[in-house]
Parts: structure tokens; C-alpha cells; sequence
């Protein structure tokens, strides 16, 4: 009596056979998460920048020299911070402070656009973003040279917070040209502050030049953005130690 | 449809799948129609504000604007009267801290040439002081084609905006018309719609071009996520090898650029615009009207509120030191007007004019000169109801004050201030 041999086991099937679709595989990897995480960075960004800066950088006549200028870098580094350690760490990609600010201001643009432009009917010159990319680039390209993250914290986060203000003068300048009206000197953007009415942002909310060291005489400016750049090479360290806890390998055993 | 071991056949699932992606999709129509709606807003939640805090804090009165209808480019003026009440809440930041007189409108559908209390101009915020009088006045310049319920408010730092009476105005034209100049002090004149946006929008484009050009030279390589992924992983503490020789002098000369173009652009500013100065901010001080030594002095004896017939009855005792005698004409507390037919004769201006023409009686008046007797008043009327007043009894202070105009014999009106304790009615 012959018996039947056993059943040969079925052929392993991969749904990756060559190197060219291995290739095709990974760039379709790409593909799918790369506008995914463009998504995601658009969303968290705009969101936590609305929370922290909100009007300091939706209306002109907010962005004086004290405040503006130290408020924003310290909200804008987070996600540069968090997430340039993660890709440096996981990829070496140094990408994240521009990609993470490119949308950003996108998400910020289209906002003001349809939201404030369209719906509100603020006219735009009352209401653009203010530019950022810069800062972005800075702290890439050191992290890229450095390959370092104390360095990145100590140079790019410096000057994250010093330039903040010179990168967007080109941009600020013609609104603060002097004007008069009814026998007070404004700025064309304290102008519009006042002549396109908002309701419920009276003209004391916001916060001008309020604070002390005056000793500085008209160093307004460049005081700020020195303290402003120390505080936040702190910050910026802050912000990616956060993204070496996040880089770490016990989350991926712990979901996996 | 079912097949012998009881699952659904596959037409049978076809058949659920097409009826859940077209109630989806109806769904989803039903969604975009509604958020696409213009809805109107008509008014500004006058009526959502606490009673107390519409009783007690600012009496407007005489409010009125130069016209109802206009068209884009036209102006209207509001002007009117109040007074910030000596019986303020103590649980709400008061008004002699930083106020702003504001204009409640749906957004820049108006834009604001000009507005002065007591003459001087409210550029910058002010306080102004409980139990004075202020006269104000707006010079507005219409935007956007519309139907707008316009009000006068005072933003009070810490306690919100205090709304004033509303009037409809309607302005037409088209709003591509619209334009607003200004003279800068170097005497350029400026298109305020778009002066200055096409530069910074030219500047955030070329940054925006800039630093995607950085991420693009990455994406290059692609597929990069999972191979660069694997490569970090296999060469471990070497992983900066990833790094190419070409990728650092790119990032060389980005930083250079990007560097050099933030210096220039400073420069280049500077240049263009030589004179500039800080925003600018600060308070100004407005003195009260000046006010004629007053002849009728009230003391509120006793104020109670009957919820069920919302009637509102208030013992006064009334000193009349003129020469004329005087009576109530109408007793006005939280924007609403209760108005004594027999003396004064008040038409609403509009639908939404909160006037109870008919709806004061006065008891045991009027008052002689050189008299003090004790009157009683009683302020009936549905609107205690219908804007919500009825909910003072929830105060937590339970105070009221309004404002009581007397009108002599020889036709003077006398405006008095009355406020204290209010006990609810409940049967």
C-alpha cells in the first residue's frame, strides 16, 4: 500500500522579488507618508502657533519690538527642536526646521486668506504671516555642518531667536513709516489697527514695549533680540531633548 | 440572498455598500450646504451679557446715527451719551482702570475715521470715571454691502466689551469701490487696502521658494524614508558617513545665502524706508462733561422685581430743589426704555429699538419744587422677559441701577442715576 507522501509546503511569496520593485515599494513608502507628515506638521504647527503667538502674528500693528520678537522664537522652535532630533537621529535627514516652518507658513497663508481675508474681510495687508523660513534653513544647515545637537542648540537656536526680527523688516518697515491723525502720531499700522474695527480686540490688549530695562536707551531692538536668542538656545535644547525621549526605542517595542 | 450556511451573498453586500456610500455622500452634501449658508448675524448677544452687568455698569441714552441708509464710500456718524454707573459690580473690573470706546460691527464692514468723547479723540485707550457724563460721537466710512445692526461699545480691560443700543443700517453700492487713503509725515499718500502687501507678499514668496528648494535637493535622493532608515540603522555610531562631502558644501553655501540675504534685506529696508518709528500706544485722559449743580435728588427706597407679571415696582424718594415741578418720564435700565406716555412720547427707531412706549406708571407724582415725597414707579413690560433681564435674581451681588429721566413742567430734562438692593417676587 503506497501512501501519500505529505504536502509539500507552498512557495513563499514576496511581494518584493527585485531591487527595481523594491525601489517602487519605497518610493511609494514615500510617497504616501512624506504628504502625510506635510499634513501633520501643517495641522500641529498652525494649531500650537495660534495658541502661543496667535495675535502677536495674525495683525501689524501687534508685532512691536519687545515682545513679538521674543514670544515667537520660543513658540518656534518646538517643532523644529523635537523633530530635528528625530529625523537627524533616525534618518540623518536635516530637514525638519525648514520643512516643519515651510508648512507652517503655508498653513498660516491659506488661513489668512480664506479666514481672515474672505470670511472676516480684513484686507491682507493687515493680516500676512510674518516670514520664518529663514530661521528654519539656519538651524538645518548648522545641524547639517555641526552634526551636532549642543552646537545646533548653542548656534541655531541663537540665532533663531536674534534674527527673527531683521528677516522680516523687509516685510515690517513700510508699516511703521510714520503718520498723523487727528493730532496723534501713529504708525501705518497702528493706523489700521485703528481704522478697520475689531470689536473684540480693543486697542489696549495689545502688549507695546511694555516691560522694564530701559537703560539701554533706543536698543530696543537689538537688546531683545540677544535676550531673546539666549533664552532660546535653552529652549531649543529643551525641545529636542523632548525629541530624544520621543526618538527612543521603548515607544516602537511598546506598540509593536 | 443568503447563502445555505447564512452569510450574506456577495450582491446582497454590494447592495449594503452602495446604500451606506449614498447616505454618506447625502451626508456629506447635507454638511457642505450648511456650512455654506450665509447666515446673518442679527445682533451682537446683547442679551447673553448678565443683567447685572447691563443694569450696572454703563447707561447709554440718546443714541443716534446720521443715517440708515448709505453706500460704500459714504459716512455715517454715531454719536450719543453715557454714563458709567456709580453702582459698578464690585466683582467686575471697573471702568475707571483702561477702557476703549469701540463700535460693534460684523467686522471691518465699516472702518473708523474718527471717534471723540467729550471732543477728545479715542485713538488710544482711557478710563473714565463711575457717575460722570460723556458725550461721544464716530465717524464711520462704509466698506462692504450690507444689512448691519451697528452698536456703540466700550471694551473695559478685564470685564469685556459693554455694548450699547443698536441701530440697523443698510449700505449698498459695491465694495470694489471702496477706498481709504492716508498721508503719510513724509508726505507720501498710501492706498490703506494694499499698501505694503505686495512687498511683504513678494518677500514670503522668494523665502517660501528658498526654503523649499533646501527640502527639495533632499527628496532628490528619493525613496529616502526607509532606505536612509536602514543605512542609519546598519551604520550606527558611522552614521554621519550619510553625510556626503556634497551635501555639506550645499549646506555651506545655503547658510551663506541664507545669511547674506537677511543682512541684505535688513539693509535694503533701511534703505528704503529710512524714517520709521515704534508702534505706538498710551492712554489719554477725557474729562467728564461739565454738568449744570442737579435740582432733582432720588434715593431708591425699595426695589422689587415680580417675576410673574414682570413688573417691576420701585419706591423713590424724590427732593425737587428747582422751580419747576417734576415727574418720571421714563426709567431706562440695561438698554431698555420704559417710557411714561402721559409725559414723554418716544417711537423706536427701528424694529430692534428697545422702547416700551407705553409701559411706565407713576404713583403719587409729579414732585413740587422745593418738595421731597416719596413716589413709586412701576416698569411693566414682556421685554424684562424677552431680553433676558429676568435673570437678574442670579446676580451675585443683586444689585440693580438704572437710569431715571424727569422731565419739568417748563419741558428740562433731569437725568438721575438710581441703584441698590433688589428683592424678587416670586408669587
Amino acid at each position: 500500500m503506497a501512501q501519500d507522501a505529505p504536502a509539500a509546503p507552498a512557495p513563499t511569496r514576496t511581494a518584493v522579488a527585485t531591487s527595481a520593485e523594491q525601489r517602487r515599494a519605497y518610493i511609494q513608502f514615500d510617497l504616501l507618508i512624506i504628504p502625510l507628515i506635510v499634513l501633520l506638521f501643517m495641522g500641529i504647527f498652525s494649531f500650537h502657533f495660534a495658541l502661543l503667538v496667535g495675535d502677536w502674528d495674525y495683525w501689524v500693528d501687534w508685532r512691536d519690538r519687545r515682545w513679538w520678537p521674543l514670544v515667537t522664537p520660543l513658540a518656534l522652535s518646538v517643532l523644529p527642536g523635537v523633530f530635528g532630533y528625530l529625523l537627524w537621529d533616525r534618518l540623518r535627514l536635516p530637514v525638519a526646521g525648514t520643512l516643519t516652518i515651510l508648512c507652517l507658513t503655508f498653513a498660516s497663508w491659506v488661513s489668512r486668506y480664506l479666514n481672515f481675508h474672505l470670511f472676516a474681510d480684513f484686507p491682507m495687508n493687515m493680516v500676512w504671516p510674518s516670514t520664518y523660513i529663514a530661521l528654519g534653513l539656519i538651524f538645518d544647515c548648522i545641524l547639517l555642518l555641526s552634526r551636532s545637537f549642543f552646537v545646533t542648540g548653542l548656534f541655531g537656536g541663537f540665532l533663531f531667536g536674534l534674527l527673527v526680527y531683521p528677516l522680516n523688516w523687509p516685510l515690517l518697515a513700510p508699516f511703521q513709516v510714520p503718520v498723523e491723525l487727528h493730532g496723534t502720531m501713529l504708525t501705518v499700522a497702528d493706523l489700521l489697527g485703528y481704522e478697520y474695527v475689531r470689536t473684540a480686540i480693543p486697542e489696549y490688549v495689545r502688549k507695546i514695549e511694555q516691560s522694564t530695562l530701559r537703560t539701554f536707551g533706543e536698543a530696543v531692538t537689538p537688546l531683545t533680540a540677544v535676550f531673546a536668542g539666549f533664552l532660546n538656545i535653552l529652549n531649543t535644547w529643551f525641545w529636542m531633548w523632548i525629541g530624544y525621549l520621543g526618538a527612543k526605542s521603548v515607544w516602537l517595542r511598546k506598540i509593536t | 440572498m443568503i447563502d445555505a450556511a447564512g452569510t450574506p451573498t456577495a450582491a446582497k453586500l454590494r447592495s449594503r455598500r452602495e446604500r451606506l456610500r449614498r447616505r454618506t455622500l447625502r451626508m456629506l452634501a447635507l454638511f457642505y450646504v450648511l456650512m455654506l449658508l450665509p447666515l446673518v448675524a442679527d445682533a451682537h448677544g446683547e442679551r447673553a451679557q448678565m443683567p447685572q452687568l447691563r443694569m450696572s455698569t454703563v447707561h447709554w441714552f440718546d443714541i443716534e446715527v446720521s443715517t440708515t441708509r448709505l453706500d460704500v464710500n459714504d459716512e455715517i456718524v454715531v454719536k450719543g451719551s453715557f454714563m458709567p454707573s456709580r453702582f459698578w459690580p464690585e466683582h467686575v473690573e471697573s471702568i475707571e482702570g483702561t477702557a476703549f470706546l469701540n463700535i460693534g460691527v460684523p467686522g471691518p464692514s465699516f472702518v473708523r475715521l474718527d471717534s471723540r468723547v467729550n471732543g477728545v479723540p479715542m485713538i488710544r485707550s482711557t478710563r473714565f470715571m463711575r457717575g460722570e457724563l460723556y458725550h461721544f460721537e464716530m465717524r464711520l466710512k462704509a466698506r462692504k454691502p450690507g444689512r448691519y445692526h451697528v452698536h456703540p461699545l466700550i471694551n473695559v480691560k478685564g470685564t469685556g466689551p459693554i455694548i450699547g443700543p443698536g441701530r440697523w443700517v443698510e449700505v449698498g453700492g459695491n465694495a470694489a469701490d471702496f477706498r481709504l487713503e492716508a498721508t503719510t509725515l513724509l508726505g507720501q499718500k498710501i492706498d490703506l487696502e494694499h499698501y505694503g502687501f505686495a512687498n511683504a507678499a513678494w518677500w514670503s514668496l522668494f523665502w517660501f521658494v528658498f526654503g523649499l528648494s533646501w527640502f527639495v535637493y533632499w527628496l532628490l535622493e528619493c525613496p529616502i524614508v526607509i532606505p536612509r532608515f536602514k543605512r542609519r540603522d546598519e551604520l550606527g555610531v558611522d552614521a554621519d558617513q550619510m553625510i556626503t562631502k556634497a551635501d555639506r558644501r550645499f549646506a555651506f553655501i545655503y547658510l551663506t545665502l541664507t545669511l547674506s540675504f537677511i543682512v541684505g534685506g535688513y539693509q535694503y529696508a533701511q534703505a528704503s524706508y529710512p524714517i520709521t518709528t515704534p508702534l505706538q500706544t498710551g492712554r489719554v485722559n477725557v474729562p467728564p462733561a461739565e454738568r449744570p449743580a442737579p435740582t432733582v435728588k432720588v434715593e431708591m427706597v425699595e426695589a422689587r422685581y415680580r417675576i410673574p407679571g414682570r413688573s417691576f415696582r420701585i419706591e423713590l424718594k424724590v427732593t425737587n430743589s428747582g422751580n419747576s415741578a417734576v415727574t418720571v418720564g421714563e426709567l431706562a435700565a440695561g438698554n431698555l426704555r420704559f417710557v411714561n406716555a402721559a409725559v414723554s412720547k418716544v417711537v423706536p427707531a427701528d424694529e430692534d429699538d428697545l422702547v416700551a412706549a407705553d409701559s411706565l406708571r407713576v404713583e403719587n407724582g409729579p414732585v413740587q419744587p422745593s418738595e421731597t415725597r416719596n413716589i413709586v414707579i412701576y416698569a411693566d413690560d414682556a421685554m424684562w422677559e424677552t431680553q433676558r433681564m429676568t435673570t437678574m435674581i442670579k446676580s451675585p451681588d443683586a444689585n440693580v441701577a438704572a437710569m431715571l429721566f424727569f422731565y419739568g413742567a417748563d419741558g428740562e430734562r433731569h437725568i438721575v442715576e438710581i441703584g441698590g438692593p433688589m428683592i424678587p417676587v416670586f408669587g
